[in-house]
């Protein structure tokens, strides 16, 4: 591992991350439904990353989460990764923990329908007022 | 008892339709409601029906001052998908042009706080030295705005060497002026009442938040992607960041007035080293993979991701602005404030407009209308005519 974050990943969850290094600042790290709030929450409170944003994207294996995370002491951004269940993806919010993610994952519940559970403040935030509650603009199988 | 206080979707002093509930009690402000979405164009949509090509020029519009900041950072994703690094020359000219973007956004933000506070005259000046960087622009990429200079694997056009000395003459005229404006600021006491002490945020609600750019250094948090993951020219040059510990509007305007001054100091030098040799790295195929651009755009840090499938277009582009994580931190900024300072506070992280316009009025034969020479004329004329009648 070229940089200390990722080597302190490996440390710390051993085979529970599986890290991909693109290069050598810039990782992608996939961890399971289960480990996705632990990993998350090491990289903010241990590691002091800095959530960017988090992508969310739908895949023909599910809805998949990519929260960017910048480590700026140690010029890297490590992407977490875990895919969800359709047809009604659900996952931890980061947001109580992490003020930072409260519109991020807004955007993504408006986007894609992901519940976060525990998020303070679940509502739409971009799209407009008139559209159903049930219609999320990037899902691909509706 | 708490009251609610209506402002937006459309106010005078917001350049842009956002609706943001004010919770009072008296003149007190308890909390805040921010509700977006009243612009939203699904660009993310969009660039997925478009080429790798046509989506640079499709961020280019996500906003009209940080044009250069999105294209640069979506050139950045997709090098970073395909491996290649793009030659000296366009390293060195990609760093010039978003410096410039840097200066003319800093002095729009300068001249709309003068407006916000009542204070005409900081509203004239700032965008009056504004005006000369855009002719700088224009001389460098063809456009005030809207650069389309910007490609994957380097730029689209090379400058003639001629042009440097008359842009060197705009930044020096432009340094003169911003040291002015900062004395001119900074001795006023009218305006340091108004900044001084309000809407603090201190430097964990900063990081809490995530806040970016120089919302975050003017809470003393230490961050700018250009030193943190070294893009452009930017390790090559010698400048420095600015950071301000106090947290409150003063802070964040003095941060932004100092960056100005740096921007300055980061342009004279790139011009001065500007190597020779070729100005794009051809990128033939972009293969299946993904990849991350962020850079510090003036308002903080943009932030793209895309990822290929190996088409000639993205299966996704992730895009963010800095606006969308600045936001919030208005909820901790105007806690306990007054509603007067409300919309100044909430002008403070420089929300992003994202129209400019730019008009002329031509007469039949194509000539222009009026001259910036005859409108001067025009008031003149006006003033004496008035000064007679009253």
């Amino acid at each position: 591992m070229s940089k200390q974050v990722l080597t302190n990943l490996k440390t710390k969850f051993g085979d529970r991350v599986d890290i991909h290094e693109h290069n050598d600042r810039r990782a992608y790290v996939t961890v399971s439904n289960e480990d996705w709030m632990e990993v998350l929450r090491y990289m903010y409170e241990v590691e002091g990353g800095r959530l960017t944003t988090a992508t969310g994207s739908d895949r023909p294996t599910g809805v998949e989460l990519l929260y960017h995370f910048a480590i700026d002491t140690d010029e890297i951004v490590v992407n977490i990764r875990t895919t969800l269940k359709k047809p009604f993806p659900k996952i931890e919010s980061l947001a109580p923990y992490y003020y930072a993610a409260d519109f991020i994952e807004r955007e993504i519940f408006d986007f894609l329908g992901v519940e976060f559970e525990g998020h303070p403040d679940p509502r739409k935030i971009l799209s407009s007022h008139d559209r159903p509650a049930d219609f999320h603009a990037m899902r691909r199988d509706e | 008892m708490s009251t609610i206080i209506p402002i937006g979707p459309f106010h005078p002093v917001l350049e842009e339709p956002e609706y943001i509930q004010l919770y009072v009690n008296g003149e007190t402000v308890e909390s805040a409601d921010i509700d977006l979405g009243r612009i939203h164009r699904g660009m993310e949509l969009l660039a997925q029906e478009k080429t790798f090509d046509q989506d640079i020029f499709l961020v280019e519009r996500i906003c009209g001052i940080c044009s250069a900041s999105h294209s640069w950072a979506a050139s950045l994703a997709i090098e970073d998908i395909v491996g290649v690094t793009p030659p000296d020359r366009a390293r060195y000219l990609r760093t010039i042009v978003h410096e410039l973007e840097r200066l003319h956004s800093h002095m729009l933000w300068v001249g709309l706080a003068g407006h916000i506070l009542g204070y005409w005259t900081v509203f004239m000046w700032g965008w009056k030295y504004r005006e000369p960087v855009l002719d700088a622009l224009e001389m460098i990429t063809g456009n005030r705005q809207h650069y389309a200079w910007y490609k994957a694997g380097g730029v689209r056009r090379d400058v003639a060497d001629e042009i440097w000395p008359e842009i060197l003459k705009i930044i020096d005229e432009f340094d003169k002026n911003t040291d002015m404006l900062i004395g001119a600021i900074l001795d006023d006491p009218v305006i340091l009442s108004r900044l001084k002490g309000v809407g603090i945020l201190t430097k964990e609600d900063a990081i809490h938040y995530g806040c970016l750019g120089p919302t975050a250094r003017g809470s003393g948090v230490d961050i700018d992607v250009r030193r943190d993951d070294d893009y452009g020219a930017y390790s090559e040059v010698d400048w420095d960041v600015i950071v301000q510990p106090d947290g409150d509007c003063l802070a964040v305007s003095v941060v932004r007035l100092l960056e100005m001054k740096e921007a300055c100091k980061i342009i004279k030098q790139c011009i001065e080293k500007l190597p020779g040799g070729p100005i794009v790295t051809e990128i033939r195929d972009i293969p299946r993979g993904e990849g991350v651009g962020h850079i510090e755009a003036p308002r903080g840090e943009s932030f793209h991701y895309i990822r290929s499938n190996g088409t000639n277009m993205p299966e996704r582009h992730k895009m963010r602005a800095p606006t969308f994580l600045n936001i919030p931190s208005f909820r901790p900024r105007v806690k306990g404030e007054t509603i007067s300072d409300a919309v100044l506070i909430f002008a403070v992280i420089d929300p992003c407009y994202s129209c400019t316009e730019r008009m002329a009025v031509l007469d039949p034969s194509g000539k222009p209308f009026m001259t910036g020479q005859d409108l001067i004329k025009l008031s003149h004329e006006k003033t004496e005519k008035l000064r007679r009648e009253f």
